[in-house]
């Protein structure tokens, strides 16, 4: 954010978000599920993408976020 | 003399003549070796070859299409779900897509892979426009600062298609985003990665599903929250400004 420190709450200050809240959240809700369900909660929480930042018109180093543990590829 | 040329001429032409026929005679022993020779065999052999792989790829192709139209159903089921999320919102905080800000990130989405038609040819003239429409914007016109345009392209089709002619503006591109799931997390993980452009406002391009056949393009507007505040600062300072004018003009009317 572009904002100041002092023009915004301090927990965004402390680089928190909506998103993270939330996000976190739900992960509590899916830990405290029972089996049959938990699995299925599971699959709902992973994350898979790559990206890179570019530099003056030329792509640099990529970043593969995955959270899929290796399973990437077999859940598709 | 003359008689003598002319003989040899007329010589020539018979040679001429005969030797043609020799040729179109073999021609066509050519021909007749064709139609009821071996050759007819190979011929059928090869047409069998050709049907029997014709008739492989129809299977492939089926296939595939089975696949990805199951794929779709499901893509389009959580696509339908997440409008329950995003509508409410949308309801409620509104869209202002003729927002200025001196940080101007565009986000055109697109698919990583092809054979979907003009989908993604649309995202990226959109895209272009849109550049261009926020660069010869209000602020622009008034002598202001230009607006700083910055690309973050999701996909690789956008990716390909745009790095031609806007090379210079794309900060990041994210891909491969629906290789194993689009989940919420994963949409925060990229809107996170998104933050940290520092934007004052944001333009999300993408085709909004309407059927099959049809996907509208559209345009979302996220600000930043410095970007609303300003805005409302503005629309407030103006309707104050509408106010006191009556006011004073109300006034000058009844001294007057």
């Amino acid at each position: 954010m572009s904002s100041s420190a002092a023009a915004s709450a301090y927990w965004r200050v402390a680089g928190m978000t909506y998103l993270k809240y939330s996000n976190l959240c739900a992960d509590m809700v899916r830990a405290a599920l029972k089996e049959p369900v938990k699995a299925k909660a599971k699959a709902r929480e992973i994350i898979y993408f790559r990206q890179s930042l570019w530099k003056d018109g030329v792509p640099q180093k990529q970043v593969i976020t995955d959270t899929t543990e290796g399973t990437a590829g077999k859940l598709s | 003399m003359l008689r003598r040329a002319g003989q040899a001429l007329l010589r020539q032409h018979v040679s001429v003549a005969e030797s043609l026929a020799v040729a179109s005679q073999q021609a066509q022993g050519v021909v007749r070796e064709a139609v009821d020779g071996s050759s007819r065999g190979v011929s059928t052999l090869a047409v069998k070859q050709r049907m029997k792989s014709v008739a492989n790829i129809q299977k492939i192709t089926k296939a595939m299409k089975m696949v990805a139209a199951s794929k779709m159903r499901s893509a389009q089921a959580s696509t339908e779900g997440s409008r329950g999320i995003v509508q409410p919102f949308l309801r409620m905080l509104g869209d202002l897509p003729a927002a200025e800000g001196a940080r101007a990130v565009f986000v055109p989405i697109t698919s990583d892979k092809g054979l979907c038609g003009g989908i993604n040819t649309t995202v990226c003239k959109y895209t272009r426009a849109t550049i261009k429409a926020v660069a010869d914007g209000p602020v622009a016109s008034e002598g202001g600062e230009p607006n700083e345009a910055l690309l973050v392209v999701m996909g690789e089709k956008g990716r390909s298609q745009l790095q031609r002619d806007q090379r210079n503006s794309i900060y990041a591109t994210v891909a491969d985003t629906n290789k194993v799931k689009v989940t919420f997390p994963e949409a925060s993980a990229i809107a996170e990665e998104l933050l940290k452009t520092e934007y004052d406002t944001a333009r999300i391009l993408y085709n909004r599903f309407v059927s099959a056949i049809a996907q509208k393009p559209t345009i979302a507007t996220v600000l930043s929250p410095d970007e609303l505040t300003l805005t409302y600062n503005r629309t407030r300072q103006a309707s104050i400004t509408t106010e006191l004018i009556e006011i004073i003009s109300g006034a000058t009317a009844l001294a007057g």
